[in-house]
């Protein structure tokens, strides 16, 4: 082992019962390099990233695992124990606690200690060095749950930095960040880099793997199917070998002739908990078209959805027309009864319940379906969401296990599944491919072309321009809570979509 | 992780081992709490040299059990929402107080010698007590949206209260013949023969039906040999049971309220299983935000739930007077306690989300058989309560090892 390897791995495995996640993985890291991990859901990144974080302690895998040479052996329950080795981990589902402030966060568990009592000062005063160091945009008394799920992200690496890390993993960081933050990103880990510090990298997002990182390993089915410097692959190269097989075109373009307009707003205007989101909204959406929303975090893209399926936000001003008809809608249930379904941001949060069934996420919305107007028939109930979930293709070891054992791609189907059982005339999706991974997320937009195809209209936001302009037939863009424009997606561009989500035009 | 796509249909059929491992993988705690309930037996029936599973005192450890597992029915689905209910025990103890107010005062005056009408508008009054106070609970707690440990810590103190002002600090007896029967009398023996040949029969019928649209879908059927060994098994519990109380010699026959409590257990397990109402307390209790977004009206549900918990506390509170026949100042106190107990034991989460009923009911078995052995060796009631909660903990305790080791 070299003196400039931090970390390498030897022919490590990890089973589970009945299935083997990591199978005799091997790959080194070199000192203050990126390294990009990429792979599939399910490929092992995060298993393999559970082993460095001490989730998994030395003695549940075999094989081994060297850390500046020595091998290392973390204890069982002791998390921190990797902490204190210097290995951090930005997990990908944030960890804060939204009630304490950014710097009761970043300090967590390992608050400064006067004689006993918390040494807020000292506290305090850290917190703003490094937050300045890195020209993080929050401040250390803002309360975490005020803040926008970009700079909890931002704080969330934060409290990563401050813990002295000489290996930061990165566990898609970027799925929910704007393009200015991103950027942002990026240029810490430039300076990290410059100082040392090794990243691995993990994300979904191909372009960042060639804007940032030194080397890439690719993961499938649990072993290493390539690991080099990463001027020596090409996009379509790295997506071949995650998915095992040549990918033609990363958007399937679907034969699609919109129809009439069957959801039409104008001017609308919405408050939530009391602040103003939406400023004078208008679209409209044909029969058949995907018609995608691009805007930066906070332009009021998710406020939209919310307030056009009647939850969270009320409308102060404006209307809503469904099928040339004007329409108020008070809450999801009357949404559905209009022929609206909803594929919610967050689909943990908002799309399922995680420890019930496929069967039962997916009859969760429809079970007036089933039998008469109390008793849910059990069969027809099974016999439905089986059917759905071949159809959107889901894979599980059954219909019978909890959703939350799924991956990524499989839960979103399952939430896809939900919807398209309450047979909807348009179907608003929130960032529905968030992180997921590229095969799933191809399979995602199949299935969009064919429901287009069958003459619904849907609404996909994105966070991703690539995919906004991969899938929509045309592009509303917001900005600050307005609608500022609608492209043919013919005409459009990044540059274009890009100067309108920033008021620059 | 070589998955495929899910089918139902493409399914091998299920043999019986594979059968026998996957409800034992689904219900896992509640098999360890009936392997707990053999011990204690076990225990119990050693230290009192047999006389506790004598019939007579199989016979009144399930009457005894009764009153709070008629409530710890309703309680599941209360933890289940991710709410809880502390008032239950005095909201039971107030009806039983008001319906031995009204046959030891008012009954006698409007219809004289009548005693089964002054039983029926007893029930009547006491079913109705618990409900509206369920529904005014529920209104608080649903739409009005106070927290459910508040609203109901307050109703604790001030049905408290009202028992104090309707006894005047007296006991009041509630002794009228026909309604004495509901907590005292029992289905007689031939009757209860009756009832299991009808139960057993309708098992069969139902499997039968259930195969049969089972096989109209194009699901796998579960192997016969264990539909029918699991019928087989609850007929021998039946039996066993039917066959214990009725040598006991002095009342023969399954006691009343244990009928009772069967009728609502089953009544509640289909409501929480089989309805949207109760399917949509689950999802509710699992994640609130999925559900709203599913459209379904989580005030509602919640509000209905509160309404089902006070009717299941009228019930509980009308045999509770007729079991006693009394209505005294300590009336139902303390109940909550057992009641939360049995649920929580009977595997229902704090969390939300997660409980059965049929859990519950063994949970309220355990309680009940606590009690009973402890009485019959002479156990002061200090111990009693020492027991009853270590045992609680000690159950928790070893289901998270368990899960803990499982995954």
């Amino acid at each position: 082992m070299s003196e400039d390897t931090i970390l390498e791995f030897r022919n490590v495995t990890k089973e589970f019962p009945g299935v083997t996640a990591l199978s005799d993985v091997s790959f080194t890291v070199r000192r203050g390099e990126i390294h990009g991990l990429c792979g599939e859901n399910g490929a092992g990144k995060s298993t393999l990233m559970k082993i460095l974080a001490g989730v998994y302690p030395y003695g549940t895998y075999s094989g081994t695992v060297l850390y500046n040479g020595k091998e290392l052996k973390l204890q069982n329950g002791a998390i921190q124990a990797a902490v204190r080795e210097g290995i951090s981990i930005v997990y990908q589902e944030l960890t804060l606690v939204p009630a304490m402030t950014v710097a009761e966060n970043i300090f967590l568990g390992r608050e400064p200690v006067e004689r006993g009592s918390i040494d807020w000062d000292r506290l305090h005063s850290e917190t703003r060095s490094i937050l300045e160091k890195y020209r993080l945009d929050v401040r250390p008394q803002d309360v975490v749950r005020n803040l926008g799920i970009g700079q909890m992200q931002m704080t969330e690496i934060a409290k990563a930095l401050s813990e002295d890390a000489q290996v930061l993993i990165l566990d898609e960081p970027t799925s929910a960040l704007s393009e200015v933050e991103i950027d942002r990103l990026m240029e810490i880990l430039q300076t990290l880099k410059a100082r040392g510090v090794t990243c691995i990298y993990i994300t979904h997002k191909m372009n960042e793997f060639f804007r940032i990182t030194d080397q890439l390993t690719v993961l499938r089915d649990g072993k290493v199917v390539s690991s080099r410097p990463t001027t020596e692959f090409t996009p379509e190269k790295v997506v071949s070998l995650m998915v095992g097989r040549e990918m033609k075109e990363r958007f399937p373009r679907g034969e699609r002739r919109p129809g009439d307009v069957i959801l039409e707003v104008q001017d609308l205007h919405a408050e939530w908990a009391g602040r103003e989101v939406l400023k004078g909204v208008s679209f409209a959406l044909h029969k058949g078209e995907i018609l995608g929303i691009a805007g930066l975090m906070g332009s009021g893209r998710t406020e939209l959805v919310m307030t056009l399926f009647g939850e969270l936000a009320d409308v102060t001003g404006g209307t809503i027309k469904l099928a040339g008809k004007p329409v108020q809608i008070r809450g999801s249930q009357a949404a559905m009864k209009l022929g609206l379904g909803l594929v919610p941001e967050d689909r943990k949060r908002f799309g399922l319940v995680l420890p019930q069934s496929i069967v039962r996420n997916i009859s969760l919305a429809n079970l007036g379906q089933f039998g008469g107007s109390l008793a849910v028939n059990e069969d027809s109930e099974l016999a439905a969401s089986t059917r759905m979930a071949q159809d959107l293709a889901v894979k599980a070891p059954g219909v019978q296990v909890a959703v939350g054992s799924l991956s990524g791609g499989n839960q979103q189907k399952v939430v896809m599944a939900k919807w398209l059982l309450s047979n909807p005339q348009i179907l608003i999706m929130d960032d529905p491919t968030r992180g997921i991974d590229v095969g799933a997320k191809y399979e995602i937009y199949k299935l969009m072309n064919a429901l287009a195809e069958r003459g619904i209209g849907i609404i996909m936001i994105s966070s991703e321009l690539e995919e906004v302009l991969g899938m929509s037939d045309r592009v509303m863009v917001m900005w600050q809570g307005r609608s500022q424009g609608t492209l043919n997606t013919r005409d459009a561009t990044q540059e274009r979509i890009m100067t309108l989500a920033t008021g620059l035009a | 992780m070589s998955n495929s796509t899910v089918t139902q249909s493409a399914q091998p059929q299920e043999t019986l081992v594979s059968g026998i491992t996957r409800r034992f993988r689904q219900d896992f705690q509640t098999y360890t709490m009936i392997v707990a309930l053999v011990a204690i037996w076990g225990y119990f029936a050693f230290a009192t040299e047999g006389s506790y599973v004598s019939p007579q005192n199989i016979s009144n450890l399930f009457r005894q059990m009764s009153v709070t597992s008629l409530m710890a029915a309703g309680m599941v689905l209360v933890i289940v929402t991710g709410n809880i209910d502390l008032s239950v025990g005095r909201l039971a103890g107030y009806v039983s107080v008001i319906v031995a107010y009204l046959q030891a005062n008012t009954w006698n005056v409007y219809f004289p010698d009548q005693p089964a009408l002054a039983a029926i508008s007893s029930v009547i009054v006491g079913l109705s007590v618990g409900t509206l106070w369920g529904i005014a609970q529920g209104y608080i707690i649903a739409y009005l949206r106070v927290p459910a440990f508040i609203v109901t810590l307050g109703s604790l103190f001030i049905l408290q209260g009202l028992v104090l002002l309707q006894t005047e600090g007296k006991t009041i007896p509630a002794n009228q013949p026909v309604f004495s029967q509901i907590g005292q009398g029992y289905l007689p023996a031939e009757l209860s023969w009756g009832l299991v040949a009808l139960i057993v029969a309708f098992l069969v019928f139902n499997m039968l039906r259930s195969r049969r649209n089972k096989r109209r879908y194009g699901f796998p059927l579960p192997a016969p040999t264990l539909e029918i060994l699991k019928i087989a098994a609850y007929a021998i519990l039946l039996i066993a049971y039917v066959a214990v109380v009725n040598s006991y010699s002095i009342a023969p026959g399954i006691p009343y309220p244990v009928l009772l409590l069967a009728l609502v257990a089953v009544v509640v397990t289909y409501v929480s299983s089989n309805t949207r109402f109760g399917r949509y307390a689950y999802a509710i209790g699992g994640n609130r935000d999925a559900a709203r977004l599913s459209g379904i009206s989580i005030k509602r549900n919640i509000f209905l739930i509160f309404v089902l918990m006070g009717f299941l506390c009228g019930v509980a509170g009308i045999v509770l007077a007729s079991y006693v026949g009394y209505g005294t100042i300590g009336a139902g106190g303390g109940y909550e306690l057992d009641v939360i107990a049995s649920a929580i034991l009977g595997g229902t989460s704090t969390l939300g989300g997660v409980g059965t009923i049929p859990g519950a009911m063994i949970g309220g078995l355990i309680m009940a058989s606590l009690s009973t052995g402890l009485q019959m060796l002479n156990a002061p009631p200090a111990l009693t309560y020492v027991i009853k909660g270590s045992v609680l903990v000690f159950a928790v305790l070893l289901d998270v090892y368990l899960k803990r080791n499982d995954s």
